[in-house]
């Protein structure tokens, strides 16, 4: 326990020095909540584009290049490293206090805040960390061509970025905003991608012509063009190289079972012990922890990759390299590298349902990888984020509300009933769901999908909830 | 997935009961939304900290892009004239 605590006050020193945004101290009505989103979207949205200065070329090998989406990066730009560090911090921060090497107490103050700024301090470290490695390792032009101006400048760019994404999130989530930054930005950038692919007006020579990029386009243009008919409905729905109409179908239909899960709940009752007749209800989600646990596995897996392609590119032949990964550039995305062998592989989805079939080891370990990676992570972060069964229990006892039928001292032995079972269960099923939605193709990765819709029904239940309390029919 | 769906369709029916009883006294917690809320911020309360307002923020991410384009023109200014000085 000794030990621990001096890991955590290590942060001390640091604390004064770290952003850190006001809290409201009035409740901001819900216009300006909107305003303030729309502004952080805007600033999101205008770094996504703004490429870096001073970069020579962005031609290598991407080995974030899976993840970009999920991570709410964009290559090249001041964006490059997204909302990756604050999302590796939160996963470091989980697993050391889950392990219990840090020792938190949540009920003092001090160990939160400290808490709170070794994640804050993580996260600005790892930025620096990532932009150092992503420099030296010539993803840009090597140092050479850069220049040693360039390159710190380079640096400084991406850590001023990795410090604005800390504070806009923080400011959205200490109640100026609705939701979180990271979320946000994670839906925009998913929902970006799938409206492109869609409805994408580029066009592709791929040896049959010019065909358009985005699917549905793709499908009228077809049709429009080719003589027979049938053979152009097949060509839209199937074509293997570019997206077709059957992954936009298969994308849909995943956000139409992921909203019909989202229903799914236990209703607790709950009655209020002072005021008579409130009736109140304590609903359990079957997704309690939400999209949490693909979260944290894309963190996991991303930072996975990088670390197996920076080292397989230098020590190839290394076997506990080759181990961890092997690499090897892709055909159809131009330079990109995708891993063909090592936990890497192994970890990564089946690119199609054929590969399924050739493969079926690795459908098998990834299924089982993805279920019970988001298990765990589930049943963890309901411990370290304070809502497992004790939390929510002593939060129950503070606002007096008691379940009818229970003693009090029974309260946190009935809500143990539920909570880890539909933590666990339900990250499991968020696993299942997004490995369905990867065999089926669906358009930015079962991950992605499976994220933005959560975040979408996040944001409508906020919105209502804001609704509900602007009009005043607010209980509590 | 058989019990999990008649639990769920015996909370909706207990919900609809409750809201057909006293529409105005019956609330549900406002804990509802769960842990996936506050993503990767486990506390929101204030800490000790270089304490900067909203705007601020804002205006500081402004800045720095505006930064970063004059950046983008100074370098295109500065290597036109370089080339054209050689």
């Amino acid at each position: 326990m000794g030990g621990g605590f001096r890991v955590l006050h290590l942060v001390r020193p640091f604390l004064s020095f770290l952003p850190e945004v006001q809290s409201a101290d009035r409740k901001v009505p819900f216009r300006e909540k909107v305003i303030y989103t729309v502004i952080s979207l805007f600033i999101f949205l205008v770094c996504s584009q703004l490429p870096l200065y001073g970069i020579h070329s962005t031609t290598g090998a991407d080995p974030f290049y899976w993840m970009r989406v999920i991570l709410a990066s964009n290559r090249g730009t001041v964006m490059e490293l997204g909302i990756t560090p604050i999302v590796t911090s939160g996963l470091v921060m989980q697993l050391l206090a889950g392990s219990k090497i840090i020792e938190v107490d949540n009920n003092v103050r001090e160990d939160r805040a400290l808490l709170n700024g070794a994640q804050k301090l993580l996260g600005i470290l790892i930025s620096i960390g990532e932009a150092v490695a992503y420099v030296l390792s010539g993803m840009y032009g090597s140092v050479g061509q850069l220049g040693v101006g360039n390159a710190i400048l380079i640096i400084v760019q991406l850590f001023f970025a990795g410090i604005i994404v800390i504070c806009l999130d923080e400011l959205l989530q200490k109640g100026y905003g609705l939701g979180s930054g990271i979320s946000l930005f994670i839906a925009t950038n998913i929902c970006e991608n799938i409206i492109w692919k869609a409805f994408s007006p580029t066009t592709i020579n791929s040896g049959r012509g010019a065909e358009f990029e985005g699917a549905v386009i793709a499908l009228f243009h077809l049709l429009i063009t080719r003589t027979d008919k049938v053979r152009a409905l097949r060509e839209a729905f199937y074509r293997q190289n570019l997206p077709n109409v059957t992954n936009l179908l298969a994308t849909v239909l995943i956000f139409l079972i992921v909203i019909y899960f989202q229903g799914f709940r236990v209703v607790l009752p709950v009655r209020s012990k002072n005021a008579r007749g409130q009736q109140g209800s304590y609903p359990i989600k079957l997704f309690y922890t939400s999209n949490m646990p693909i979260i944290l596995q894309s963190a996991l897996v991303s930072n996975l990759y990088f670390i197996s392609q920076l080292l397989y590119r230098r020590y190839s032949g290394n076997f506990l390299v080759n181990l961890l990964g092997k690499w090897k550039e892709s055909e159809y995305s131009g330079g990109q590298f995708v891993p063909v062998g090592g936990l890497a592989y192994y970890i990564t989805a089946p690119s199609s349902l054929a590969d399924m079939a050739a493969n079926p080891f690795h459908a098998l370990f990834y299924l089982v990888f993805m279920l019970s990676a988001c298990a765990l992570f589930s049943k963890t972060w309901i411990e370290v984020s304070g809502s497992s069964a004790k939390d929510v229990a002593k939060q129950l006892k503070e606002q007096q509300m008691v379940m009818p039928g229970h003693r009090e001292s029974n309260l946190q032995k009935e809500l143990n009933r539920y909570i880890p079972t539909a933590a666990a269960f339900g990250g499991m099923c968020i696993g299942a769901l997004t490995v369905l939605a990867d065999f089926m193709g669906a358009i930015g990765s079962g991950t992605g999908i499976l994220l933005a819709v959560t975040i979408i029904y996040q944001y409508f239940e906020t919105f209502e909830k804001e609704r509900a309390s602007e009009l005043g029919f607010f209980g509590f | 997935m058989a019990p999990r769906g008649s639990a769920a369709a015996t909370a909706g029916m207990r919900r609809r009961r409750l809201g057909g009883a006293s529409t105005n006294s019956s609330a549900s917690i406002s804990g509802g939304s769960g842990p996936g809320s506050n993503m990767l911020r486990f506390y929101t309360d204030d800490a000790p900290g270089l304490k900067i307002s909203p705007t601020v923020v804002l205006v500081m991410s402004l800045c720095f892009i505006g930064f970063v384009t004059a950046l983008h023109v100074f370098g295109k200014f500065y290597r036109y004239r370089y080339a054209g000085g050689a």
